[in-house]
């Protein structure tokens, strides 16, 4: 028989024949271990289950025409292909305009979208009812709600017309078409369509006043007073008083502001509106902006203004750390994509400064558990060297030398430290299963990597803690221990 | 040249002389026996001559080497080489079996052969009970198991303190007449007793009073 075969032998009769004292030990380094895997777990997936949490606090990064003009679905899909679709929770579309109830003549901003993306991105809305599901549904907000008196299951008949919509800016040039609108009595809008001639005069004008009184502003209807705009530079001259109407002087100075502010837009002519009914599906209660508007799906919208795949904007809720997210927001400015992202601070700074403040917990967490591991099995190794002093004084009596009593001790303990890392790593994933499911509802995967990371800081903390009891194992003196009775 | 050579050694704990200058010589293949009343330094003067103490004063040659003068690492290896210890109290791993306790022993001094460990237990008439452990043993049982392991690695010399001291006459003789045995092969051994009869066995007895040496008897009737 081999030494090594003997020290084995030795080693394994230790640990198995005096079974209750090594269980303690091992109980002490299992535990530790159990505690250190199971915190490393979660010190690693919790940014990953920290993100999804935050993903209940709605969207963290918008996409916006890069112009000011609206998105189309095209470059918000390639935008989409930048982040990778693991990463994208939910991405929603917007289309506002604004419409009016063909009742009341109240308007209200409708917005376009996709619910099943809405619910992905803004969790937190809370519905009374039903979202919509099929066609000619709404979802209202609380705020319209009320004022129209609008009840689940009613029907409301909405209108838009097109001079109505936010239309896209920039330079007026010859020949553009130009789309404008400004309040005018009781805040009503009053909008007006111009068409340049090559010579930046105003060739063509459609007024729509038809939101205001009758027989005041809405005398400015008819063809008389456009005609009067018709052939004069475009912009007007500022402060023509005389194109003030006295009688329907808000309505006609809303007129000017329209005209002046109107901005160029190549299709706004070409938009034909629509009346549509509408059955509300659900009232939609958030405590924010969106209760005061109406919202329909991207199908009902394209159908009220007759425009398809076009986005105002985009909301994303894309799981990732603060700098993934600028990286994704970076990369989409390379591509050029006419995209621009934007990531809304409130959320990802926060998440950042939880995320690092949790890590930081586990951290100091696991480093407490470390030490008291570290006292525990420590103090267990001290007992089994106290305990066994007669032994060790009879080995040396026998003729071991000190080298020989270390690596005895430190050979059980590191078995010990195998064994008990073996057994922390498999509790330690049941041990952050449950603090993940009942903590952050959701589970982790088995890391089995982490199986040999914690055998060996196991065998390494063990072997740590047995230095201090087997320095004192070195230093018995056989003829003292074996004197007594 | 003789085995031992003790020349006036002292030892001394503060006030307390345990050894007092003695001086005394042991031929190899000699038996002695080492008498005394209780505090006389018998277990003192084992401990010197077994490395496992050093005097405070004077010189302990073991095979001419002296042994008072080495460190503790050598002392641990001139034991391991040329020492049979033999307790009072037996002193056995208690989770190892009597074969392994044997085994034990040749772990340290060369290799562990289990055949050679098992006809040692087979020459104190335990070859039956290797397997045991020693809470299954009987006291005699134990003691000659640590005889076995004292002669295992075949040593100069044996030292019993007291071998007999816990043991009942049939196993007393048991161990005695193993030492005689290992007299006749020609191993030197050097037994600390109480008992007129143990002494009565050996070549040779000391005397020790007071931690010096009192008188030295021979055994006229040895061998007889
Ligand atoms: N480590 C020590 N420190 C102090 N005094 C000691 C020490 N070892 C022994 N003595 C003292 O030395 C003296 C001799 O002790 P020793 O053990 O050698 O006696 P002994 O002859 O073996 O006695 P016994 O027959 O009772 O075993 C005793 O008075 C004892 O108290
Ligand atoms: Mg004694």
């Amino acid at each position: 028989m081999t030494k090594r075969k003997m020290f084995l032998r030795m080693i394994t009769a230790s640990l198995l024949r005096r079974r209750s004292r090594m269980l303690v030990a091992l109980l002490s380094i299992g535990i530790g271990a159990t505690i250190l895997s199971g915190l490393v777990t979660i010190y690693y997936d919790v940014p990953r289950q920290m993100g999804a949490q935050f993903r209940n606090y709605g969207a963290n990064m918008i996409l916006v025409s890069q112009d000011t003009g609206t998105l189309n679905a095209q470059s918000a899909s390639d935008a989409l292909e930048v982040i990778g679709t693991d990463q994208v929770i939910g991405a929603t579309p917007y289309r506002y305009v604004t419409a009016q109830f063909v009742r009341s003549q109240l308007s209200f901003v409708a917005a376009g979208t996709d619910f099943d993306q809405v619910q992905l991105t803004s969790p937190y809305f809370v519905v009374d009812g039903a979202y919509p599901s099929g066609p000619r549904q709404v979802l209202i907000g609380k705020q319209v709600a009320e004022t129209v008196g609008a009840k689940l299951n009613s029907v409301l008949e909405i209108t838009y017309k097109p001079s109505q919509k936010f239309v896209s800016g920039g330079e007026a040039v010859p020949g553009a078409t130009l789309v404008g609108s400004a309040e005018g009595f009781n805040t009503n809008p009053v909008s007006v369509v111009l068409t340049l001639d090559d010579q930046m005069k105003i060739a063509s004008m459609e007024l729509d006043v038809s939101t205001q009184t009758e027989e005041y502003g809405g005398r400015l209807g008819d063809e008389t007073y456009t005609k009067r705009f018709i052939g004069r530079a475009y912009p007007l001259e500022e402060n023509d008083e005389t194109d003030v109407l006295s009688g329907a002087t808000i309505t006609s100075r809303a007129v000017l502001e329209a005209i002046s502010t109107a901005q160029v837009t190549d299709n706004a002519t070409a938009v034909t509106g629509n009346t549509m009914s509408m059955q509300v599906a659900g009232i939609l209660d958030t405590g924010g902006k969106e209760e005061s508007y109406i919202f329909m799906s991207m199908d009902d919208m394209a159908a009220l203004t007759g425009e398809k795949d076009l986005y105002d904007v985009m909301e994303l809720s894309v799981s990732g750390t603060a700098d993934e997210l600028a990286g994704y927001v970076q990369t989409m400015e390379e591509k050029d994509l006419g995209v621009t992202a934007r990531l809304v601070k409130r959320i990802t700074n926060s998440e950042t400064a939880v995320l690092s403040k949790l890590q930081a917990l586990v951290f100091l967490v696991t480093a407490v558990v470390l030490v008291l591991t570290m006292i525990c099995v420590s103090t267990t190794m001290m007992a089994v060297v106290t305990e066994r002093r007669k032994e060790i004084g009879l080995r040396k009596a026998l003729g071991a030398s000190d080298d020989s009593i270390r690596v005895e001790f430190l050979g059980e303990g590191m078995f010990l430290g195998a064994l008990g890392g073996v057994m922390g790593a498999l509790l330690g994933f049941g041990f952050a299963q449950i603090v993940s499911v009942n903590v952050f509802e959701s589970s982790i995967t088995f890391q089995p990597l982490l199986l040999p990371i914690t055998v060996v800081v196991s065998m390494v903390i063990a072997a740590l803690s047995c230095l201090w009891p087997i320095k004192r194992a070195v230093q018995i003196d056989p003829a003292l221990v074996l004197k007594g009775e | 040249m003789s085995l031992l050579e003790i020349r006036n050694v002292s030892k001394i704990y503060g006030e307390l002389k345990a050894l007092d200058n003695v001086s005394i010589k042991v031929e190899q293949g000699e038996w002695v026996a080492i008498m005394g009343p209780s505090g006389s330094g018998k277990s003192t003067m084992m401990n010197i001559i077994g490395c496992m103490d050093k005097p405070s004063k004077g010189e302990v040659l073991l095979d001419g080497v002296d042994i008072s003068k080495e460190s503790s690492k050598k002392l641990t290896e001139i034991r391991r080489d040329k020492i049979g210890l033999i307790f009072q109290q037996f002193h056995m791993v208690n989770y190892l079996t009597a074969v392994e306790n044997v085994m034990v022993s040749q772990y340290y001094h060369s290799m562990p052969d289990e055949e050679e460990a098992l006809e040692a237990l087979g020459r104190v008439g335990l070859r039956d009970r290797a397997r045991h452990l020693p809470s299954q043993l009987s006291g005699g049982e134990q003691q000659r198991v640590c005889v076995a392991r004292a002669l295992i690695n075949h040593p100069e010399l044996i030292l019993a303190d007291e071998p007999t001291g816990n043991l009942d006459e049939a196993n007393e003789n048991i161990v005695l007449d193993l030492f005689a045995q290992l007299h006749k092969e020609g191993t030197t051994l050097i037994v600390v007793t109480h008992d007129p009869e143990v002494a009565e066995a050996a070549q040779r007895t000391i005397v020790l009073e007071h931690g010096r040496v009192a008188r030295e008897i021979i055994n006229e009737n040895f061998g007889k």
